[in-house]
């Protein structure tokens, strides 16, 4: 064995050129790039909610999209750190973080039970639909530049990887959807925006391990 | 050889930075560290393919390594990466195989090997989890004439398999 390997080491030295390290600061600077596209995308084309052009911005359309970006930072953090192996390395804040934007789809479904229970339910508005197909549209630029630090990288937990690719982009996406979407009501915001993050979380898991194997 | 993880460290950014020799010497002391990595893994005559793809690997994606951090690290998460790649490959192989082997008059050696590999993994299991994958996913027998032959329930072969399978994976992530 020492033959063959020490041949392929002499073949593998005689290519060696200079590489430059990743650098997770780079990583992050291109995904928040990427971010800030979308939602500059989302605000030229159809402009800002109404509040927030008059400069009074609605507390719970802005609570809800500051806990949207804090979970797209958080998971593009954990992907592009991912691109970089190490044994013994954990990797869970993103964790706490989505449990925290969890909160907004769960007081959705609570509220909607309570109004249930009361005889009187909520109609759920179906122009929704628009929050999630912009939502998942615009995240696929941030799922794009991930997708292509990784593959740069090495990740070794591709699964992993491509679940938190999904979930960043699915967030990053609604963020930029939260900055037009004109419903400041927690049911719609949990349910339709929610429901982004959670689509593009599988999407993720199911379509980016094949790209980013190595 | 050198072996301590502050020298491997200082060479893989010396090698990041295109030094020839710091890289050999990098490249030949990964290659002692995953011989013996894998040598308790994989049958013998695996382990040459298995050290030299890693090799490959390391030096395909040098540019990952942050040279802030230890080298050692580093390079067993990608000789876990290739390891569990190996054992996906080894996997479908051999129920490939074992499946041909089935329908011809007598087993062909690789599907011998890659048995001989997986049997090394599922020493770690319990015998009913054992017995339940062996028969249900490598010898294709279904999970009632599995049941039947074990005596075991068809819904704890289910379980056996599910909870096998769980713990093989997490074996070979725990490296």
């Amino acid at each position: 064995m020492p033959n063959t390997s020490e041949n392929l080491i002499a073949g593998l030295v005689a290519e060696l050129k200079p590489v430059a390290p990743l650098r997770k600061r780079a990583g992050m600077t291109l995904s928040v790039i990427a971010l800030g596209a979308g939602a500059l995308g989302m605000a030229g084309l159809f402009g800002l909610r109404p509040d927030l052009q008059a400069g009074q911005p609605d507390p719970i359309a802005l609570i809800s999209a500051g806990v949207f970006l804090v979970l797209a930072l958080a998971s593009f953090w954990a992907v592009v750190d991912m691109a970089r192996p190490y044994v013994g390395v954990r990797r869970e804040g993103w964790g706490w973080t989505a449990l925290m934007a969890g909160v907004l789809p769960v007081a959705a479904i609570v509220l909607l039970g309570m109004d249930w229970l009361r005889g009187e339910p909520m109609p759920l508005e179906l122009d929704g639909g628009t929050c999630l197909r912009f939502g998942l549209g615009w995240g696929l630029l941030s799922a794009g530049v991930q997708v292509w630090w990784l593959r740069r990288g090495a990740p070794s937990r591709p699964e992993r990887a491509g679940l938190l690719v999904g979930v960043g982009a699915g967030a990053a996406g609604i963020f930029a959807v939260s900055l037009y979407c004109p419903h400041s009501n927690l049911v719609h915001i949990g349910i339709w925006h929610g429901l982004t993050v959670v689509l593009a979380g599988l999407a993720g898991r199911l379509v980016v391990p094949r790209l980013i194997s190595w | 050889m050198i072996a301590d993880d502050a020298s491997l460290t200082r060479l893989a950014g010396l090698a990041q930075q295109g030094d020839k020799a710091a890289y050999a010497a990098l490249l030949g002391a990964a290659r002692a560290w995953l011989v013996r990595y894998y040598r308790r893994r994989v049958t013998p005559c695996q382990l040459d393919d298995l050290v030299q793809e890693t090799l490959l690997s390391v030096h395909r994606k040098l540019a990952s390594y942050d040279p802030s951090r230890a080298f050692a690290p580093w390079l067993a998460a990608i000789a876990r990466y290739r390891f569990v790649d190996h054992l996906r490959l080894v996997y479908r192989r051999a129920e490939d195989e074992l499946d041909a082997a089935m329908h011809a008059d007598d087993p062909d050696e690789p599907a011998m090997t890659a048995r001989i590999s997986l049997e090394r993994l599922f020493e770690a299991l319990p015998a009913p989890q054992q017995r339940a994958i062996e028969l249900v996913k490598i010898s294709g027998l279904s999970i009632s004439e599995a049941s039947a032959t074990t005596g075991q329930s068809e819904s704890l072969i289910k379980v056996n398999i599910h909870r096998g399978i769980k713990r093989l994976a997490a074996l070979v992530e725990r490296g």
